[in-house]
C-alpha cells in the first residue's frame, strides 16, 4: 500500500514538474486562420456577397508579425432597375506590430497596429439596365469586363488566444484605393477585398479564427515596443530586468 | 478570454456599421439644356414643343407662353434610337430640329441605378432655324445642373421667317 501511494506521489510530483517546465516555454509558430465575417456578409447586405478569406502570419523579433492575407469574392446585387455580378481573387501583403506588452511567457494575446497593400483582378457586367423617359423604355446590359484594383489599408486590431494554440480576433481596416482600372459606364461600386468604393474612406472588419502552429519554443519574453520618447536612463530598469540584455529575441532558444 | 467583451464590442460594431443606404439621393433624369435665341435679338412671343411623332395632348414638353428674346428649357433624348426630333413652334410656325447623338447607360449608384449618357455627333434642322451651336456635346445627369447662363446647345432662330 505504501508503495502504491508512493509510486502515486512521485507519479503526480513528475508530472508537475513536467506542467511546470512546460509553461516556461512560450511557442511561437506561424498562424492560419480564416475570415468569420464572411458568413455574416450575406445577412447585411443588400447584395448577395459571399467569399472566403485565409489569412497567415509568422512572428518576427517577437513584436513584428509579416502578414499575407488571400481570397474571393461574388457580389450579385439583383436591383428593380439593373442586376450586377462581379467577382474576382484578391490578395494583401503587410506587417502587424503588436502594441500590447506580454504580461508572462504564456501571454500571447496581441493588440496591434499595421499597413496592407492589397490587390484584386475581377470582373464585372451589368445586365437588365431598365430606363424609361419620355420617348419610352430601354432594357440593356453591359458585358463582362475585367478590372484591376490597388488600394492600401491601414489596420488595428486584437488576438486572443482562447484555448491553446488557437486565437480569436478582430480587425478594423480603413482603406485608401489608389488606383483602378478605369470603366466609362460602371465604377465598380464593390471591390473584392477592398469592398464597398461608395464611402469616401472605405472601411471594414473582418473576424478570424486562427490556428498556431507552435514550432518554435523559447523562454524569452519579446520585448515590450516602447511608445514615445527616451526615458531617463534606469526609470524602467526594474521593469525591464524579466528581458536579457538588449531585449533580443531569440528564437533558437530552448529548441 | 480577456478579449471577449471587446470582442462582443466590436460584433456590435458590424452590426451597426453594415446599415445600407437605400435612398437614391443623386438624379437619374438626364435632358439636354438648351437655349433658344433669336438671330436679331428681337422678342419672339410664345414656344410649344413636342417631339416628332408625339402629337398627343400630353406629349407637350415645353409650353412658355411668355415674351421674351430667349428662352432656356431642357428636353430628354431618346433612349432606343441614334436621332432625336423636336418640332418647335414659335409664333405658330413649326420648325423641326434633329439632334444625332450616341447613347450609354453609366451607372448613377446602387440605389438609384443607371442613366443614359449622349454625346451629340451633329443636328439637322429646317430653314426656320439660322443655325445650332454645340457648346458641351456631352449630355448627362450633370447637365440639368448647369448654370442659368450655360447650356448644351444654342439655337438661334429668324423671326423673319416666323
Amino acid at each position: 500500500m505504501i508503495k502504491t501511494l508512493s509510486f502515486i506521489l512521485i507519479l503526480l510530483l513528475i508530472s508537475s514538474v513536467d506542467i511546470s517546465a512546460q509553461q516556461q516555454w512560450r511557442y511561437e509558430g506561424p498562424r492560419i486562420g480564416f475570415d468569420l465575417s464572411r458568413f455574416l456578409l450575406p445577412a447585411f447586405q443588400s447584395g448577395s456577397r459571399h467569399g472566403w478569406e485565409i489569412q497567415g502570419d509568422i512572428p518576427y523579433k517577437g513584436n513584428w508579425f509579416p502578414t499575407a492575407e488571400i481570397g474571393m469574392e461574388w457580389f450579385d446585387d439583383k436591383q428593380q432597375t439593373f442586376h450586377y455580378l462581379s467577382n474576382g481573387i484578391y490578395g494583401r501583403l503587410g506587417v502587424d506590430l503588436n502594441i500590447a506588452k506580454f504580461e508572462s511567457l504564456k501571454d500571447q494575446d496581441l493588440l496591434f497596429v499595421g499597413i496592407r497593400y492589397g490587390y484584386s483582378h475581377f470582373n464585372q457586367e451589368a445586365n437588365n439596365i431598365i430606363y424609361s423617359n419620355y420617348w419610352g423604355d430601354v432594357n440593356s446590359s453591359l458585358s463582362r469586363r475585367p478590372m484591376s484594383a490597388h488600394w492600401g489599408e491601414i489596420v488595428f486590431g486584437m488576438k486572443g488566444e482562447l484555448f491553446k494554440n488557437f486565437f480569436l480576433g478582430w480587425t478594423f481596416r480603413g482603406k485608401f484605393p489608389l488606383v483602378q482600372t478605369n470603366d466609362p459606364n460602371i465604377k465598380p461600386y464593390i471591390i473584392p477585398g477592398l469592398g464597398k468604393t461608395t464611402g469616401e474612406i472605405p472601411f471594414a472588419f473582418t473576424f478570424t479564427a486562427s490556428y498556431r502552429f507552435p514550432i518554435f519554443k523559447t523562454k524569452t519574453l519579446p520585448k515590450p515596443i516602447k511608445v514615445g520618447g527616451a526615458k531617463h536612463p534606469g526609470a524602467n530598469r526594474e521593469e525591464n530586468s524579466q528581458y536579457p540584455s538588449g531585449g533580443q529575441y531569440n528564437m533558437n532558444q530552448g529548441r | 478570454m480577456k478579449y471577449l467583451l471587446t470582442l462582443l464590442t466590436a460584433c456590435l460594431l458590424i452590426l451597426t456599421g453594415c446599415d445600407e443606404q437605400n435612398r437614391c439621393y443623386e438624379s437619374v433624369n438626364t435632358q439636354i439644356v438648351i437655349t433658344l435665341k433669336s438671330s436679331d435679338f428681337s422678342i419672339y412671343h410664345g414656344l410649344i414643343i413636342h417631339g416628332v411623332d408625339r402629337n398627343a395632348t400630353g406629349d407637350t414638353l415645353v409650353n412658355d407662353t411668355l415674351s421674351s428674346q430667349s428662352k432656356r428649357f431642357t428636353l430628354p433624348l431618346s433612349v432606343s434610337a441614334d436621332s432625336t426630333g423636336f418640332v418647335l413652334t414659335i409664333a405658330n410656325v413649326k420648325d423641326t430640329l434633329y439632334f444625332h447623338h450616341q447613347m450609354s447607360m453609366q451607372f448613377i449608384s446602387e440605389s438609384c441605378g443607371f442613366a443614359p449618357k449622349y454625346t451629340i455627333d451633329g443636328t439637322s434642322y429646317h430653314t426656320g432655324i439660322d443655325s445650332v451651336r454645340i457648346l458641351d456635346p456631352v449630355v448627362n445627369t450633370k447637365s440639368i445642373e448647369k448654370n442659368t447662363n450655360d447650356q448644351n446647345v444654342i439655337i438661334y432662330f429668324n423671326p423673319a421667317s416666323h
